[in-house]
């Protein structure tokens, strides 16, 4: 077990009194392709940002190989047992495609570059100037290129077409099954889900 | 990849938002040099009068010492009538009851003769002048020149005699005001003969040779008359300024005399009032030398001031004192309004950048290392602006210089011109003008200049980036 949640409150501090998560408990293995689907603001995005470590819950605790993640420790968290990808790739505007993956770690940009299909051509070429599959590709293989045991991404094909969307959800599942990674995505498209090694589904805020 | 190649990366890629800071730097880069070399700029005037007199010293009371021996005697005669070393005390009964009274007489007042050839004895004085205070007299067989609309009750009625030993070197004379129109100066030979202007001249129908007669104006039906030949006609580029209010000191009714003459008018022969002593240098080269050997003199020196020639130049640069106290605001004001501008330059890329800082977060960079590439970024462009200010400061600096100077001649223009007749001078200003404005860049500036641009910056920085260190790192990816 690499990830562990245990019995998860979180409330806005604006809005105290509106819980999004109640008493969440879960567990995530190496190796497994997760899905969280539910209902728009049934929780599913905050409880992703509580794993990646950009929030903190109001009460229980969430365990990374069995230690707590803390305040103190957020940002190396964030840096070596988790990476993300997101809906709208976030990748740097000013860095080329190759720039981007060097941020995510060490390892060798171009063979990751590869590995996520982007033709050699357009390593260098600014990111914005390549298409929104090629973008989330390259978002990939940023977080490809952490040392991160736990790749987090949240809806990360909403804003592909079928095809694309298809390639995408290909190199997750390759992600979590040959590189033996966790593997967590928040989704609303079914078809993703059912991909899928397992399904969690959070309604109201609670684990289902 | 390190901070500098992201940092470096950014500004080479964002060409406008590298361009905004480059210029702002560099104007307030520019303003902050400005200000210091204007604050420090030279100003070239040429003294006239300088030039005219050569190298010379200037010997006057001292004020401060005049109160103090005043006391000093005013205590000695205690609360009684008397006279002591020309003061005078009376006692006048008012009706709040007896009132202490103290006047000085000449005797008082005057710089002492044998003080003053002691000094124009020192090796290297050339020759010396003495000069009266303008005395009030009244003109018996002519009359003077007045303003029809003015209120005569509190003057003296009269005219006002200057003595001097040699009239060539008078300030009046030797500021280049006053020039004879006919006839020569006074000079040490001379007893009992006046120059006058030609204003008066002309009022009266005078004339070289004739006499002019003048008496005590404290009794004018009885006092005896002391007559001064005409030995000359003065005229005079600006009016001098009157040595006090009314008619008495206007500049026309100015009539210089032979030294000792002016006592003899006013009815005090042997009283004489000295005002200044003017030493002239014979050798400029040996001016330094010649000035301490002056003051080696043993003589009272408590009683008076030694003005060196240096002194109408002090009098220049203290107007442009205020060159500096203006440049000096001008480097708070550009300071404090650097920080408002740069704070609100940085909120506006912290604000255009917020996804990025988000980015930054979710891959664990800390706070303070994402604004460190900020800072670094506004570093590398300011390093850019602050050289480009460097070339184009001086010129610049040269233009808010001459600006500065030129505000504050019209200034003082303003200011002579509502004083003049108002303020008592004793003599006449010399005339002197700003013949250049010299402003330079020293390495001592740019390295202020480059400092306060680092300190600018790194508050302005970090007080815009308050508003990210606050947020959590959800709130600034999801904003």
């Amino acid at each position: 077990m690499i990830l562990e949640v245990k019995d998860v409150d979180y409330a806005y501090k604006s809005q105290k009194t509106k819980q999004i998560l109640n008493h969440v408990s879960m567990q995530f293995e190496e190796g497994t392709f997760y899905t969280l689907v539910g209902p728009s603001g049934a929780g599913k995005t905050t409880f992703l940002s509580l794993l990646a470590g950009l929030d903190t819950p109001v009460k229980g605790s969430i365990l990374y190989h069995g230690n707590e993640i803390s305040h103190q420790v957020l940002n190396y968290h964030r840096r070596h047992h988790v990476s993300l990808v997101f809906q709208n790739y976030n990748l740097i505007d000013y860095l080329t495609a190759e720039e981007n993956v060097r941020l995510g770690g060490g390892k060798d940009p171009g063979k990751l570059l590869e590995e996520v299909n982007i033709p050699r051509e357009d390593w260098k070429r600014n990111v914005l100037k390549l298409s929104g599959g090629q973008q989330q590709r390259v978002a990939i293989a940023r977080a490809l290129s952490s040392e991160a045991k736990v790749l987090l991404a949240d809806e990360p094909t909403g804003n592909l077409d079928e095809n694309t969307a298809q390639e995408i959800i290909d190199l997750l599942k390759k992600t979590a099954h040959e590189l033996g990674k966790c593997v967590i995505v928040v989704t609303h498209s079914r078809h993703l889900a059912e991909e899928a090694d397992e399904v969690i589904q959070i309604k109201d805020g609670e684990s289902v | 990849m390190n901070h500098m190649q992201l940092a470096w990366r950014s500004v080479i890629r964002k060409p406008v938002k590298s361009m905004l800071l480059l210029l702002v730097v560099c104007v307030i880069s520019v303003f902050l040099l400005s200000g210091m070399a204007a604050s420090n700029a030279s100003v070239a005037v040429q003294d006239k009068t300088r030039q005219a007199v050569g190298a010379g010293l200037l010997l006057v009371e001292n004020e401060a010492n005049r109160h103090t021996r005043l006391d000093r005697i005013t205590e000695k005669i205690g609360e009684k009538e008397g006279s002591l070393d020309g003061v005078h005390q009376k006692k006048l009964e008012t009706a709040d009851g007896p009132v202490w009274m103290s006047y000085t007489d000449s005797s008082f007042e005057t710089l002492r003769l044998e003080d003053i050839e002691k000094l124009a004895a020192v090796p290297g004085i050339s020759d010396y002048n003495i000069a009266t205070a303008p005395m009030a007299v009244n003109p018996v067989n002519f009359s003077r020149i007045e303003d029809p609309d003015l209120d005569q009750t509190g003057d003296k009625l009269g005219v006002s005699l200057i003595g001097n030993r040699d009239m060539t070197m008078d300030f009046n004379v030797l500021s280049g005001n006053v020039t004879m129109k006919e006839g020569r100066m006074v000079t040490r030979e001379d007893q009992n003969v006046c120059v006058i202007s030609e204003e008066l001249a002309a009022h009266n129908g005078l004339k070289i040779g004739d006499k002019m007669e003048f008496n005590d104006y404290h009794d004018r039906e009885n006092a005896d008359a002391h007559a001064a030949e005409i030995i000359g006609i003065y005229q005079v580029k600006q009016k001098m300024t009157p040595y006090m209010s009314g008619d008495t000191y206007r500049s026309e009714n100015v009539i210089f005399t032979d030294l000792r003459f002016p006592e003899k008018a006013e009815g005090a022969e042997g009283d004489p009032l000295f005002e200044k002593a003017y030493f002239m240098v014979e050798d400029v080269d040996q001016y330094d030398a010649v000035k301490e050997a002056v003051k080696k003199v043993k003589i009272g020196w408590e009683r008076y001031d030694l003005i060196d020639n240096k002194g109408n130049l002090e009098t220049m640069s203290s107007n442009f004192r205020d060159l500096q106290k203006i440049s000096q605001i001008m480097i708070g004001v550009v300071a404090g309004a650097s920080f408002v501008i740069l704070f609100f330059v940085f909120l506006f890329w912290l604000k255009n950048r917020t996804q990025e800082v988000g980015i930054f977060l979710s891959l664990g960079i800390p706070k303070q290392r994402i604004l460190g590439q900020i800072l670094l970024e506004a570093f590398m462009i300011a390093a850019v602006a602050v050289t480009l200010s460097f070339a184009v400061a001086p010129g610049v600096s040269k233009i808010t210089a001459d600006y500065l100077v030129s505000q504050q001649i019209e200034q003082a223009e303003v200011e002579e011109e509502l004083n003049e007749g108002k303020v008592a001078k004793s003599g006449q200003d010399p005339e002197q003008e700003v013949t250049g404005v010299h402003v330079e860049i020293t390495p001592q500036m740019i390295a202020f200049d480059s400092l306060g641009i680092v300190v600018l910056i790194t508050t302005s920085v970090l007080t815009a980036g308050i508003s990210v260190v606050k947020r959590n790192p959800r709130d600034i990816l999801t904003s």
